[in-house]
């Protein structure tokens, strides 16, 4: 029995309670008697060797346990190279063991660590490690590393240098409308509030248990087992909360490494909560973009040929491409020339990892604001000229989407927000003296479909519990969770506890992608089959059970806590009753982790539409976003509370990355000037208006049984061009670099 | 003295967000505990290199001049009782442990959350004497004699209190990490009368970050939980 409305309950979120009462444990809280602390000291230099590195101070410090530095840090075990996030593998961006060498790869990289009994005893004693270095000339920019370029044929096995018809002739075309622009997107920073964090703690030399900020507790078991030389089992990942992550704690970064490292030498358990400081060069960030659109259209707007050259950056000691090019202009618009070019420079600046929709997200900011800008080349309605533009099939795969609703998305926003009272004039908008401007511009994020495993146990007194080792990180899915194996058990919502965040569990997949809801749902759903099975099975057996004889496969689920014969419903039993008669507490099955099923007839895609209003002084042009509309298009929506909180999440961020967020480097040193939150400007509650949701379309059956496509982060992308289309309209001034600070406008 | 010290990157020195709805820092606790504090780290340097923190300046690390100058002092443990939740809890610990290090890491109180340790995302608030302050800015020590409330301290037994459960039934969160520092932010919001209108408190609420943008839930919590509280004379 699955739901087949478009919106499941609004349910207030199970884990709600030990949130508000500060009672839920992240990471770095678990109590862990005698644990120490770890400190790490961080190079000034962008690229060069550690010539000498003087440690007896920090060690004369009382209460420090142990300094490690490259010349005393026992060896790591190899780990292979390159991981996809998929599989169990585990993720590393930075593929290089910390304190492995005396090279520095980019300015912020952890060159010592320190132990000690407290914090202030650790911060102290790191503050008296002396470092020299031989520097040398770090490549730091695009042009610097040229030479080094790389245009990847593939970003996780999909194709990102994409080549559809013949875009050079289209370009040349007299006879047609084009625009070509530049457009930057600075480096951000995913900072969420929680820091990452590990607590390590050693039971014997060969039994290691981690409590560790993770998107991915399966990946981090196996990255750590691996690198130490443990053997799987003998490694323990536990994560129940996590203080936000947006992509930072999907990989395994350098810290976790250095505090399982740290406790084994120092003989305790040791503690590394790694600094807000730190977050901005050890944790990941988004790289810049700088992406090349080129459009041409007929004079009646459609498009002839799209043109999308996107530069990234990477570090020397890592591999991470933002396709910024493939996950937009490669699925957006019909036209009958697409080319989609990648390029990834290595430079000498710490390594970025995914940041909510890596690739949609940047990839999305260029090309909406392109066709703000061609659709006034044009002089056509932006609705308009996306409308003629709609894609019902993929665009390069040329397979048709399934349960894309994304017309109806348009029209609706465009409804709730009066869209039609727009003046399309520049500047012609006003609210007393402040100008007004209204930009819209459209979402999209791939649905992503990974493996997972379930295990559930019914009790005779109708109540559930079900574990997989997946991960809540805010996106709601404690709730979301409960709420499908309600459904898809057959137990009242109340009586399901859903538990995850421990690798003792089942295999989860990777937080990341969109992909937990669909994915783990599945699995949910594949254990409850099993589950109905496994109490038949008792049933036919039983010759007190209205179902004795019964053929198995004739019995499924019939109603909430029963199994009968499904054409002849008068004919059923209960769950309680079956158990009971049967002399069982409890029935257990667990559903097996395989290779998603692969559908290549259709593709799948989600979808949506942002309308937005701003407001700006005309003397002190400070942006400020004052209304916004999002109608999203995901298939079905399980949680209708959380999943209006996710897409006001990404709405959120975008306004960040529109006006505000920036993280910029001295072009001298390679050092990051902004590395704490009163410099690096995430938006505040006063810079948030009203944020309108709604969700339009189906569950999305053909992808899976849930109907659900992921919702985590589709909110983020579009929204930024929709701000900078509205700032436009509002001012005249076309702002193609973010953030669109007030001195851009001046 | 200070050239064993790491320069302090001036990017950290920016302080507090302006907008941010705290009276004032606080970091010496209770004014009547000033004189106290100043006697408890006498004989070091501290006093002195806390200069810069009394300007606004959000790091602690000033502080930790002492043990450079003083020899060994970094393993000198000092003696403090503080009143958390109506419950006097004896402490021995380092002079330089923040208030929000002696909740988290001596007293296990780790509802009040750890966002930057440097004033700048309220994730840390805590009510004393009825006032939010940060308490990754403040000493542990400058706090005997108040009465300190941390999220631990809000809800009646099972009941929550109504802003608890406002920001449970709005959604006001997301991650949850947050959230104890809003909550208690927003009680006192409440309570301080900034909390008439949505445009006051989205402004009164602007030192507590919320990275996961529950922001507009949150301005409609602390909405519901006020007009639930009963209006304080002024
Ligand atoms: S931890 Fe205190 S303000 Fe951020
Ligand atoms: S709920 Fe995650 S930071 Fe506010």
């Amino acid at each position: 029995m699955s739901a087949t409305t478009l919106i499941g309950p609004a349910r207030s979120r199970v884990d709600g309670r030990l949130k508000v009462t500060g009672a839920a444990k992240y990471s770095v809280e678990f109590e862990v008697p005698k644990c120490a602390y770890g400190w790490t000291v961080e190079s000034n230099i962008a690229k060069g060797k550690i010539t000498a590195i003087e440690t007896k101070a920090a060690q004369a410090v009382p209460g420090v346990l142990a300094v490690l530095t490259h010349l005393n840090m026992p060896k790591f075990k190899e780990a292979p190279k390159k991981e996809g996030g998929g599989g169990g593998a585990g993720i590393r961006n930075e593929e290089r063991f910390p304190l492995s060498d005396d090279g520095v790869y980019y300015a912020g990289q952890y060159v010592a660590l320190v132990v000690a009994e407290t914090i202030e005893q650790a911060r102290h004693a790191a503050s008296l490690v002396r470092v020299s270095y031989a520097p040398e000339e770090p490549l730091l920019t695009m042009e610097a590393a040229v030479r080094k370029a790389d245009k990847p044929k593939k970003n996780n096995d999909t194709p990102v240098q994409i080549n559809k018809g013949d875009v050079a002739t289209a370009l040349k075309d007299a006879s047609l409308v084009k625009i070509e622009q530049t457009y930057i997107t600075p480096t951000e920073t995913h900072n969420p509030i929680e820091m990452s964090g590990t607590i390590a703690h050693w039971e014997d030399d060969q039994k290691l248990t981690l409590y560790d900020a993770t998107q991915f507790v399966k990946g981090v078991q196996n990255i750590l087992a691996r690198s130490l030389g443990l053997e799987l089992e003998n490694v323990r990942i536990i994560c129940p909360f996590v203080g936000g992550a947006f992509g930072c704690k999907g990989a395994v970064w350098m810290h976790v490494l250095l505090a399982a490292m740290g406790s084994k030498v120092a003989g305790v358990p040791v503690k590394m909560h790694v600094t807000r400081r730190n977050m901005f060069v050890g944790a990941g960030h988004r790289t810049p973009t700088r992406q090349t659109l080129s459009l041409a259209a007929t004079k009646d707007g459609k498009l002839q040929a799209i043109q999308h050259v996107s530069e990234t950056l990477t570090s020397p000691v890592g591999q991470f491409t933002e396709s910024c090019g493939s996950r937009s202009t490669g699925v957006m618009y019909e036209s009958p020339s697409i080319r989609v070019e990648e390029t990834v420079y290595p430079v000498n600046v710490s390594t970025p990892t995914f940041m909510r929709a890596p690739g949609e997200c940047p990839g999305t900011y260029a090309l909406e604001c392109a066709m703000d800008e061609l659709a006034i080349a044009l002089k056509m309605d932006p609705v308009a000229l996306r409308l003629a533009n709609h894609a019902d099939n993929h665009p390069t795969k040329n397979v048709p989407f399934s349960a894309k609703h994304l017309r109806e998305a348009y029209q609706l926003g465009a409804e709730k927000f009066g869209w039609s009272k727009r003046n399309p004039e520049l500047r012609s908008m006003r609210d007393g003296d402040l100008l007004v401007g209204w930009g819209m511009a459209t979402a999209t994020y791939p649905a992503h479909k990974m493996s997972a495993a379930a295990k559930v146990i019914l009790r005779a007194d109708n109540s559930a519990t079900v574990q997989c080792a997946t991960h809540d990180l805010g996106t709601g899915a404690y709730t979301a969770f409960t709420q499908i194996s309600s459904e898809q058990l057959g137990v009242p919502f109340e009586k399901v506890t859903f538990e995850l965040g421990k690798s003792d569990f089942p295999f989860g997949p990777v937080a990341g992608g969109s992909n937990s809801t669909g994915t783990v749902g599945t699995a949910i759903h594949e254990a409850a089959v099993l589950l109905h099975k496994a109490l038949a099975e008792l049933a036919v057996k039983d010759s007190k059970s209205p179902l004795y004889n019964t053929k198995i496969e004739e019995i499924g689920m019939v109603a909430e806590g029963r199994i009968g014969i499904v054409t002849d419903q008068t004919k059923s039993d209960s769950y309680a009753d079956i158990l009971k008669r049967a002399g069982r507490d409890s029935i257990e099955v667990q559903s097996e982790q395989k290779p998603p099923e692969e559908n290549k007839k259709q593709a799948f895609q989600s979808w949506g539409a942002h309308f937005c209003e701003v407001k700006i002084d005309p003397l002190l042009p400070r942006v400020q976003v004052t209304r916004v509309v999002s109608v999203m298009n995901c298939g079905r929506i399980v949680s209708a509370k959380t999943a209006r909180s996710q897409i006001m999440g990404g709405v959120t961020m975008g306004i960040g990355m529109a006006l505000t967020e920036e993280t910029s480097y001295d072009p001298a040193t390679g050092l990051p000037v902004i590395r704490n939150l009163a410099d690096y400007h995430v938006p505040t509650n006063a810079d948030v208006p009203e944020i309108d949701v709604s969700f339009v379309g189906e569950p999305d059956f053909a992808f899976n049984p849930i109907g659900a496509r992921g919702m985590g982060e589709i909110g983020i992308t579009g929204i930024a061009a929709a701000i900078a289309n509205a700032v436009y309209h509002a001012t005249g001034k076309r702002v193609r670099d973010l953030p669109i600070t007030p001195d851009k406008l001046i | 003295m200070n050239d064993d010290l790491q320069p302090i990157d001036p990017s950290e020195l920016a302080g507090i967000d302006p907008t941010g709805g705290l009276d004032e820092l606080l970091i010496f606790g209770h004014p009547g505990t000033r004189r106290h504090f100043l006697k408890q780290v006498a004989g070091t340097s501290a006093a002195i290199s806390l200069g810069p923190a009394l300007m606004g300046i959000g790091s602690i690390e000033a502080a930790e001049t002492d043990a450079t100058s003083g020899g060994n002092a970094s393993a000198a443990v000092t003696h403090v009782q503080l009143r958390i939740n109506g419950r006097d809890h004896k402490l021995e610990i380092d002079p330089r442990t923040t208030l929000l290090d002696a909740l988290r890491e001596h007293l296990q109180l780790t509802g009040s959350k750890k966002g930057c340790d440097h004033g700048q995302c309220g994730a840390c608030t805590v009510l004393v004497n009825g006032r939010r302050i940060n308490s990754c800015l403040s000493l542990a020590v400058t706090h005997e004699g108040d009465e300190i409330t941390t999220i631990e301290g809000l809800a009646t037994g099972d009941e929550l209190h109504p802003v608890q459960a406002a920001f449970l039934e709005h959604d006001g969160f997301q991650c949850g990490y947050c959230t104890p520092g809003q909550i208690c932010s927003a009680v006192a919001c409440i309570s301080e009368g900034h909390a008439r209108s949505d445009a006051e408190i989205r402004e009164w609420m602007s030192g507590n970050l919320c990275r996961c943008g529950a922001y507009p839930n949150i301005v409609a919590a602390v909405k519901e939980a006020q007009s639930k509280t009963p209006a304080k004379a002024s």
